[in-house]
């Protein structure tokens, strides 16, 4: 059923792990020359830049053919004819990610990622060109998008998947609560599956998935930051039953540390992230909630916070034998990690002076430099 | 072969030592699990908050705190960060430095958004140099090169280039006239300033591996200023030749240095340019979508080709 068999999987984790410890120097180059040598696999990878780049011109080859199919072969189709050519491209996309993946050997090369998505993309086109219910095309979509996630892996296709959800009790139901409702059972019921069944990437599904039951019971969402009418979010809450509002605002209270426990009890990183980020959007989204005005030093107190917190932990587990304490510890283990903050420090270090440090007309009496004192030339000239 | 396996039959043959052993058998089972990462997301994410809401509120409340208070408290806060920077510092080298700590980064990060904060509360309050921008950023930009450099941090080099290309953008907004042209010169001036600044450091073995932070930034801006050269429907030919260059040499440089980025920056701004002109001398639906097809199949067979040979590892 799936695509790379398992022992495969496991000698690319072996690769990953060698190339982190080497990095982190817990091995000599050496050491680690012998053991990579040791651990070959016939799969073809490649790095990320050069994958996001396969993706992309392989998305314009197959787009790109598929309108010179139509502007050639077929003047004026019919929207039946249309869906028939459309899902007979979702077919052939799909053969061609097999085959990728079989015959060339292909890992996140992009190549084969592209095809599968291209052939979940031509289902939907397909499927919706022959005028059946549009809940049928996002049921089609989620459904495709769940076979590839378990087919191939690839974690986006998950996240396709609960998107795709997210439209289908649009078309059942006209109550936004049950909307609401409806949706979150949908990722619950996934919660219950993935638990119980286990899959290879159980970990991030598990996280998405506690993560969408959270937005999808925090009413209040697109209240996030100073503009929130420019999201478009629920200006009213008479929309909502005063039971139903308020059970979900004591529900985004109790998810957070309920999903940050069992991240820490399974020390499972990525659940222990979704719990921290739930939890954070609701202190966020709290005051919203109780329609209670905003201050302007709630940021600087949710930044204390923050920072409180993190000094907290750090000291915590630095107090403990060797640094560790119940199995966890603030010291850098991986090597990736100081590649991701390497990336991120300069590309977040740009980004960020715009959007925080001197925010353009906040009142009437004092405009600051309107972002451009801490740099924007570079960005917003061109 | 599980990784405890493999690591087991190292061990026998005498490949890694059995503490070796322990360690890394540890390690695969995620024992112990390393927060490391998450403590610094909180911590970045702590500043960036507390920074923004500094800022709401000094522009809020200016009027009610008045100007001595509010400069005080930066003042205090600025002053503390720099303090415990300086006083925590390990001695200078041109080489890496680790952090002394965990959130030293942050503090020094936190220091230079305060100085951003208090330096425009003083001169939207006090206009002493008239509304002249430029300095006040030029004047940034130095000091958080400064402090890029003394203190080995990325975060606040980004924030130092960011300074500097908004003091070329200012300077630029005081054209009156013809201002794409004057972006685009000002643009790759820029560029050309911050990559061979960056060059010439590492050159000189100072902080080396922050090399990449100016080179990624030197190559969009460039590769952005050119691309609006080529997308002018006049006198394109010229940005078209410095599109090519500087794919060549993006595309030389991440090869020969392993940096997949610069080939990806030039295999689709190049693209990108390339398809802009020859799509707008292409007549028909056909003929334009022919092009995306071979050209596409032509990328994807050079990148392959590349990938293969040269980047291999995820």
């Amino acid at each position: 059923m799936k695509a790379y068999s398992g022992a495969d999987e496991e000698t690319l984790r072996a690769r990953n792990l060698l190339k982190d410890w080497a990095g982190e120097g817990f091995l000599t180059e050496a050491q680690y020359q012998l053991m990579e040598r040791e651990t070959v696999c016939d799969l073809r990878r490649t790095n990320v830049f050069l994958r996001a780049v396969l993706f992309l011109f392989t998305l314009i080859i197959v787009g790109a053919g598929l309108a010179l199919f139509f502007t050639v072969f077929l003047s004026r189709p019919s929207e039946q004819t249309t869906g028939f050519f459309l899902l007979i491209f979702a077919a052939a996309s799909y053969v061609a990610a097999e085959l990728a993946v079989s015959q060339a050997r292909l890992y996140r090369y992009g190549i084969e990622e592209s095809l599968a998505v291209c052939s979940v993309g031509f289902l939907c086109g397909g499927i919706g060109s022959f005028q059946t219910s549009e809940y049928v095309v996002a049921a089609a979509g989620a459904l495709a998008s769940l076979w590839i996630w378990h087919r191939f892996g690839l974690v986006y296709a998950f996240l396709a998947a609960m998107i795709f959800v997210v439209w289908l009790p649009g078309y059942w139901t006209s109550s936004h609560a049950a909307q609401h409702l409806i949706v979150a059972g949908f990722y619950a019921a996934g919660l219950v599956a993935v638990t119980l069944t286990r899959p290879r990437q159980r970990s991030i599904a598990e996280a998405l998935l506690w993560l969408g039951i959270y937005l999808a019971i925090n009413l209040r969402i697109f209240s996030i930051g100073p503009d929130a009418h420019w999201w478009g979010g629920v200006k009213n809450t008479t929309e909502f039953s005063r039971p139903f509002y308020w059970s979900t605002w004591v529900l985004i209270w109790c998810l957070p540390p309920v999903v940050l426990a069992r991240g820490l009890r399974k020390k499972d990183r990525f659940v222990m992230a979704a719990g921290g980020i739930a939890a954070v959007v609701t202190l966020f989204t709290n005051k919203p909630y109780l329609e209670w005005p905003r201050h302007t030093w709630d940021p600087m107190l949710l930044g204390a916070l923050l920072i409180g917190i993190a000094l907290w932990v750090r000291r915590w587990l630095a107090s403990g034998p060797d640094g560790i304490r119940r199995g966890f510890t603030a010291q850098r283990l991986s090597g990736k990690d100081k590649q991701w903050l390497s990336a991120g420090s300069a590309a977040l270090g740009i980004a960020s002076p715009h959007a925080v440090a001197l925010n353009p007309q906040s009142s009437p009496e004092v405009r600051f430099g309107g972002g451009d004192s801490a740099g924007g030339g570079a960005t917003s000239d061109y | 072969m599980p990784i405890l396996a493999r690591l087991e039959n190292w061990k026998q043959r005498g490949v890694i030592s059995p503490e070796q052993q322990t360690l890394l058998a540890g390690l695969s089972r995620g024992e112990p699990v390393s927060v490391f990462l998450e403590l610094n997301i909180l911590l970045y994410a702590g500043v960036l908050a507390f920074v923004a809401g500094l800022g709401w509120t000094v522009s809020t409340w200016s009027q009610q705190l008045g100007d001595v208070l509010i400069l005080s408290g930066l003042s205090i806060l600025l002053a503390a960060c720099f303090w415990y920077c300086f006083s925590r510092a390990a001695a200078w080298s041109p080489a890496e430095t680790p952090s002394p700590s965990l959130i030293f980064d942050y503090v020094l990060y936190l220091g230079a958004l305060t100085w951003s904060v208090e330096l425009a509360y003083f001169e939207n309050q006090l206009h002493l140099l008239s509304g002249k921008w430029d300095l006040y950023l030029l004047s940034s930009a130095a000091l958080f090169f400064l402090l890029a450099y003394r203190f080995d941090n990325r975060f606040v080099l980004s924030l130092a280039l960011s300074a500097l290309a908004g003091w070329f953008g200012l300077t630029i907004s005081h054209w009156p006239s013809h201002q794409d042209a004057e972006y685009r010169k000002y643009g790759i001036l820029y560029s050309l300033i911050v990559g061979g600044a960056g060059a010439i450091l590492s050159r000189l073995g100072q902080k080396p591996h922050l090399l990449g932070t100016w080179l990624n930034i030197a190559a969009n801006v460039l590769f952005w200023a050119v691309l609006s050269g080529v997308f002018n429907r006049e006198s394109y030919g010229v940005w078209f030749v410095a599109l090519l260059a500087a794919c060549g040499a993006s595309l030389a440089w991440g090869i020969a240095c392993r940096e997949f980025s610069f080939v990806a920056y030039a295999a689709v701004y190049g693209y990108v340019g390339v398809s802009s002109i020859v799509v707008r001398h292409i007549n028909g639906e056909t003929a334009v979508l022919t092009y995306f097809v071979v050209t596409g199949v032509a990328m994807l067979v050079m990148l392959v080709a590349i990938a293969r040979r040269f980047g291999r590892e995820a």
